[in-house]
């Protein structure tokens, strides 16, 4: 896979002609191809062999999340049934292609350094198509983002509780501190850092292995057992570019932070970004989203954009991923006080049964939930994490403690084989928006309650 | 041998590990066994994950309470704790992939090093149905294997070959173990195999184990 890769090469190539906006009906011809391909990859593997017992290839097909399907240049809503249709991309309507090439010249819009103008004309597309509602909040977050210095305080309490898709980007990368809150020297400092990731990329990636020593080898090695298995139930993430672009992130983050290095799970954390990131690119349900259609520069920007976030994301976890996982041992020690504290008769059960909450909770802060919920939320509870800053390890806590006692009255009725099973495939398939702000509420209640008063829930 | 059971009710529960390299195969031959299920689009194990089935070995019902780790070697901090207790394992490469075989000596040594002599261990051979990629002998494992003292297999978690016989095996061996055991426990204690002490799965811990629910801490 990787000898196969010449992003070298590729970036060589003349950016004007690159960037010149491809005929939208020939993109969605590459994006039936990868589709078919897909489909043929695993007719090929199964075909005129029959298996015994049950052999799992479908697809998890579930309802996008809004964020990701709202569509910023039209004001558009595809419907549920659009991404109910998930592999079947080739059945879209001319109508829909006609939307799509309407829009495409519009689509390269950088919302980074989108102005006050186009802003509120993004807002009347937005709530023309959107809950009433939900107008007053993205005017708040309008004014937060027009000013020449973004106040950070205030724009965390904004996403706390949810940002609007199209604004996602814009408003995570001010949240980790990648981008300045001086909205004159963003543009120029995103440059730089996307010139730095390139150069990173060039030295510690595209190398040859004998250049490498036999842990950088064994490292990569891991790492690209990994990508392919990244969300494999999210077809995008199947698409060969996608798992390159994970690659270069992951084992460039691995070799710059030695402290750590790769760690399993490390992947998944860096799935949200991508999404994010290529929503400003890419249009519609991340099931019809295709690499292909994406010039080699803008690759390159959004996988510098995933890079510099989860570098940032992980430095306020720096010991979650060294030797032994010290930090995560620790949250999961705070988690079951926690849980103490809360519902004694559940913490009880569970302590008669032998049951540890390593044996579920770790697998939770190592991957941040996104193994327990189902994708589509994962951007929704991510904007409370960011939100939460540098103070996220411990609300973690109480996020984890909150989802958990979700399931506080089967836990009760189980005995501990049962227990460590169900705490491992928690039925969440079916959560909607409604269910994860229901957990974060909760969690917020309980922070609030012991962080104020530390003995109020003991005893 | 090898009917699904009603899951509180069994003689003996015995608790196996798998381990070996990242990728090799390890949670679809659980699957594989414990839900006669393969999936093509499996995520990596983080930590550990868990599941049960209960099998007729001899007379007894025996329940198979199987820990699948995670395989990269990062994780053997978090992962050797798992070992404990441990009465069998399942030593998994991938056939392959030379270098998950290469890896097996040292996934032994971290076994031997955690977990009581009897362990009863089997060293796999997984996705044996991919021919043409070939790239670990059956002859190679086999030496290893009689060297090293360990059963040996090859499998194919995909089309479910040999994953029944290597778990029943590995669980008829253990049965074995914990019977000589409750047989010698009646003898004069003089009369043991010089060197050997068995003090895992006797019938006492098993019952313990069995009131409880719990055997992992």
């Amino acid at each position: 896979m990787r000898n196969s890769n010449n992003t070298g090469e590729d970036r060589n190539k003349d950016a004007s002609s690159l960037s010149t906006t491809l005929d939208s009906r020939f993109n969605q011809t590459l994006r039936n191809v990868q589709g078919t391909l897909y489909i043929l990859k695993m007719h090929r593997l199964l075909k005129g062999r029959s298996f015994p017992g049950k052999v799992l290839i479908t697809r998890r097909s579930e309802p996008l999340d809004q964020s990701v399907l709202y569509s910023p240049n039209t004001g558009r809503r595809y419907s549920d049934t659009d991404f109910e249709q998930g592999q079947q991309v080739e059945i879209s309507t001319e109508n829909e292609l006609q939307n799509r090439s309407n829009t495409n010249a519009s689509s390269s819009v950088s919302h980074a350094t989108m102005g006050t103008e186009t802003m509120s004309k993004e807002i009347q597309k937005y709530s023309a198509g959107a809950r009433a509602t939900d107008s007053a909040r993205l005017m708040k977050f309008t004014k937060e983002l027009s000013g020449v210095t973004v106040i950070l305080e205030k724009l965390r309490e904004l996403a706390w509780s949810g940002v609007p898709p199209y604004l996602r980007p814009t408003v995570w990368r001010l949240l980790l501190g990648y981008a300045p809150s001086n909205s004159d020297r963003r543009e120029g400092i995103l440059r730089r850092k996307r010139l730095e990731y390139l150069d990173c990329v060039a030295q510690y990636y595209d190398i040859p292995d004998r250049e490498r020593t036999d842990e950088e080898i064994n490292m990569l090695r891991q790492i690209s057992v990994d990508c392919p298995r990244t969300v494999p139930d999210v077809s995008f993430f199947q698409q060969v570019e996608v798992q390159k672009s994970l690659e270069r992130i992951l084992y460039t983050w691995a070799i710059r932070h030695p402290a750590s290095g790769y760690v399993q799970g490390i992947n998944d954390l860096v799935t949200p970004f991508v999404v994010v990131f290529l929503s400003e690119h890419l249009e519609g349900s991340v099931d019809t989203w295709s690499m292909a259609d994406l010039s080699p520069e803008t690759i390159s920007d959004v996988e510098a954009d995933c890079y510099w976030c989860l570098s940032k994301l992980l430095d306020s976890m720096h010991d979650h991923y060294t030797f032994a996982q010290p930090g995560i041992q620790r949250l999961v020690f705070k988690l079951k006080e926690v849980v103490r504290r809360i519902d004694e008769p559940v913490s009880r059960h569970m302590e008669e049964q032998g049951l540890e909450f390593l044996q579920f909770a770790f697998r939770w802060f190592n991957c941040l939930l996104i193994r327990e919920i189902p994708f589509h939320l994962v951007t929704r509870l991510w904007d409370t994490y960011l939100a939460e800053g540098d103070a996220l390890p411990d609300f973690l806590v109480y996020i984890f403690a909150s989802f958990l006692l979700t399931w506080s009255d089967q836990l009760r009725k189980l005995e501990f084989q049962e227990m460590v099973m169900y705490l491992q495939h928690l039925p969440t398939q079916k959560w909607s928006h409604v269910e994860l702000e229901m957990v974060l509420s909760q969690a917020y209640m309980w922070h609030t309650m012991f962080n104020n008063s530390p003995s109020h829930l003991a005893g | 041998m090898g009917a699904y059971r009603a899951d509180d009710d069994y003689d003996y529960l015995f608790k196996v590990v798998l381990i070996g390299d990242s990728g090799v195969g390890k949670s679809n031959l659980l699957s594989r066994f414990t839900r006669n299920e393969f999936s093509l689009e499996s995520k990596s194990t983080i930590g550990v994950e868990f599941a049960t089935r209960s099998i007729r070995v001899d007379d007894k019902v025996v329940k198979a309470q199987i820990w699948d780790t995670a395989g990269q070697e990062r994780y053997r901090a978090i992962t050797s704790a798992y070992y404990r207790g441990a009465v069998g394992a399942l030593l998994v490469y991938d056939v392959t992939r030379h270098v998950t075989f290469e890896n097996v000596e040292r996934w032994l040594k971290e076994l031997r090093d955690h977990t009581d002599a009897s362990i009863v261990i089997m060293l796999v051979g997984n996705k044996a149905d991919l021919r043409h990629l070939r790239a670990v002998s059956t002859e190679d494992a086999t030496a290893f294997a009689e060297k090293e003292n360990t059963f040996f297999m090859e499998t194919s978690a995909l089309e479910s070959m040999n994953v029944e016989n290597a778990f029943t095996e590995v669980l008829t061996q253990i049965h074995r173990v914990v019977s000589r055991k409750a047989l010698e426990a009646n003898d004069d204690p003089a009369t043991l195999p010089k060197g050997q002490t068995i003090n895992v799965g006797s019938k006492d811990d098993v019952s313990a184990v069995k009131k409880s629910g719990c055997c992992s801490t």
